[in-house]
């Protein structure tokens, strides 16, 4: 069964008088443990899709199966609620809190879900030495560069023990470095935790690694090629 | 942790943060001053006239209350009233006195005054008016060449006499013929009220009795000090029902303007602090809405990873109690110290003295305020974190996640 399950996904935006098709049938499922990445220019409608797959926007109709449930039924209060147990987000700006220190951002997803706190210690050190900033727990993000702070959100992202991650253009900041970095990591994670990566991209870096590509134009899916994964 | 949070992000601005804790600081150091001074002023002027002018309790014959005339004496049975007073353990003293409507009058002026006849020894264990003879004035009824008087400093001016100097005083007596005597002024008080001053003057009971043809004993007033203030009323109850003829009145009865203006203090002071918190309030609903604005991405990504809008708005409110707690705190504690302070020291207005003194109100100002007063200052300005919380707080909930992410 497919982890999540797209629908006949169809959202349109008014805008000045005109009515623009930022998604316009699509229909797509993803398995466990998939690295994907969602790929094409600009207006195609890639965050829009990941924002409907990510509960944080609502479609003009067809469904989005998650497991079982279809989050578009679901109201705003149960699908805030839906995301902090299901899913886990990587922003492009990071979004880190600034006034915590990267352990503190850390856990402080697993305090909304009242994990106990001795057990989002553990866990938050854990999740920030598997993405390399064992050293730099107790910093706050204005003292880490980009690369870290994207880490972080990882990190973050990867408390909640989500179901999958979304990633709205991850490395989008990032010098090369970095980037390497962060594919890495996030690469490790899904061969060795089995942990489903969706992006949405526009980097070509992001795309040789992903296992799946989906492409998108005009709010269509136009391609949706799948590679033999490394070993 | 989100109070945590709420804390740190009240600092992210320091130079804003501080302007606005100081704002509120500032402010209410100003209005606890200000409280501090009109109820120091109020609670100063009750007991002054409790010590000076009214005593806790006075009782009369019916008729003399409503007409002030040498004839209503407090009659019946006076025995045990005397007694009684003597054995209600929350009664400290009281003082039998004869008072009547007189002209004083002087080789250059004359005035209408009240006069009070007294035992001048008891009189001292009710009244403080002994107590304000300053020794180049005088003293409380010390021998001097004919029958002595004590006369207020204001009257003195007024009749133009000074100590030693002689007064006569017309009176009609109980049969109502007028009548009247020379006496010499022994002592000249002067308390914090001037027509008060100008108004009464003191005279020995047994002094006084034979002039106005009266009994031996007679009195139209008895004043009564206690040792407990807060069993006014139980003691006024008791009175009345023991002696239903006679009228028993307490302080604010008697004096109802300053029975008045100190109920209604704590009212007029906590309107007074809650409108410098209102003001204080929109600074805040200001600072919280430029902090929300300046936060949308950060907002919205909280709400994106799945911050329910009741935390949302928890932190929110948080941060806004801290700031205006904060500067509360600090504000309280700079009231409280300059209230000590100027407790101590007191504030001398002495420039303004005769205009104090003409209605009643010392011009050496002693600021005071109670515990409660801060306690619920202190809720009070919770709450104003609260208010001022609201509008700011719905402003973020109103954000769209998906939209707030992407803002620049």
């Amino acid at each position: 069964m497919s982890i999540i399950s797209i629908n006949d996904l169809v959202k349109s935006y008014h805008d000045s008088a005109v009515e623009v098709h930022a998604l316009n049938g699509i229909n797509l499922a993803f398995e466990e443990g998939e690295f994907t990445a969602i790929v094409g220019p600009s207006g195609s409608g890639k965050t829009t899709l990941l924002n409907m797959i990510g509960g944080l926007d609502k479609p003009g109709s067809g469904t989005i199966l998650i497991g079982d449930e279809d989050i578009t039924q679901f109201g705003s209060r149960k699908l805030i609620d839906f995301r902090l147990h299901n899913i886990g987000f990587v922003f492009q700006s990071y979004n880190l809190i600034p006034v915590l220190t990267a352990l503190e951002n850390v856990e402080f997803i697993m305090h909304l879900q009242k994990v106990p706190k001795d057990k989002r210690l553990k866990r938050a050190i854990e999740l920030l030495e598997a993405v390399g900033l064992g050293e730099r727990v107790h910093s706050r993000p204005s003292k880490l560069s980009g690369g870290q702070q994207q880490r972080v959100a990882v990190a973050r992202a990867l408390a909640s023990r989500p179901r999958f991650i979304l990633a709205d253009e991850p490395t989008a900041n990032l010098d090369s470095v970095s980037t390497r970095n962060l594919l890495e990591i996030m690469e490790k994670l899904n061969h060795e935790e089995h942990i489903t990566f969706i992006f949405s991209t526009h980097d070509k870096r992001v795309v040789d690694k992903a296992h799946r590509v989906i492409v998108l134009e005009d709010g269509k899916v136009v391609k949706d090629d799948q590679f033999q994964k490394n070993a | 942790m989100i109070w945590i949070v709420a804390w740190k992000n009240i600092w992210r601005n320091k130079m804003r943060s501080l302007v606005v804790v100081m704002a509120i600081a500032f402010g209410l150091l100003g209005g606890i001053f200000s409280s501090a001074v009109f109820k120091g002023t109020s609670d100063q002027r009750v007991r002054e006239a409790v010590s000076r002018e009214t005593s806790h309790i006075q009782i009369h014959n019916k008729e003399y209350t409503e007409d002030n005339e040498v004839q209503y004496v407090i009659d019946g049975d006076r025995e045990r009233l005397e007694e009684v007073l003597d054995t209600i353990k929350a009664i400290g003293a009281w003082s039998a006195r004869v008072k009547f409507m007189a002209m004083a009058g002087s080789a250059n002026a004359g005035t209408g005054v009240m006069v009070t006849g007294m035992d001048t020894e008891k009189e001292k264990q009710v009244t403080e008016i002994y107590s304000l003879i300053k020794d180049t004035c005088g003293s409380w009824f010390s021998q001097c060449k004919g029958i002595p008087v004590v006369v207020g400093q204001a009257l003195a001016k007024k009749l133009k006499v000074r100590l030693h100097s002689k007064i006569v005083l017309t009176f009609q007596d109980m049969q109502g013929n007028l009548t009247g005597g020379a006496f010499r002024i022994c002592g000249i008080y002067r308390t914090s009220n001037s027509v008060f001053d100008e108004m009464n003057i003191y005279v020995n009971r047994d002094d006084i009795i034979p002039l106005l043809t009266a009994k031996p004993g007679t009195c139209h007033e008895i004043a009564i000090r206690m040792n407990e203030d807060e069993k006014i009323a139980a003691v006024q109850k008791t009175l009345k029902d023991l002696f239903p003829a006679l009228i028993v009145k307490n302080w604010k009865e008697i004096d109802q303007l300053t029975g008045m203006m100190n109920d209604i203090m704590d009212l007029y002071l906590y309107i007074f602090m809650g409108i410098i918190l209102l003001a204080l309030g929109f600074g805040i609903v200001n600072t919280m809405l430029m902090a929300i604005l300046e936060r949308t991405r950060e907002l919205g990504m909280l709400a994106a990873i799945g911050m329910n809008k009741r935390k949302i708005f928890f932190l929110i409110m948080l941060e806004s109690v801290f700031l205006s707690l904060t500067g509360g705190i600090i504000g309280i504690i700079m009231g409280i110290l300059l209230t000590l302070y100027t407790r101590h020291t007191g504030i001398n207005l002495g420039s303004f003295a005769e205009g104090f003194e003409k209605i009643g109100y010392n011009p050496m100002l002693y600021p005071s305020l109670d515990i409660i007063f801060f306690i619920n200052l202190t809720l009070m300005v919770i709450v104003t974190g609260i208010l001022a919380s609201i509008y700011p707080a719905r402003r973020a909930l109103k954000l769209r996640p998906a939209e707030a992410i992407r803002n620049e």
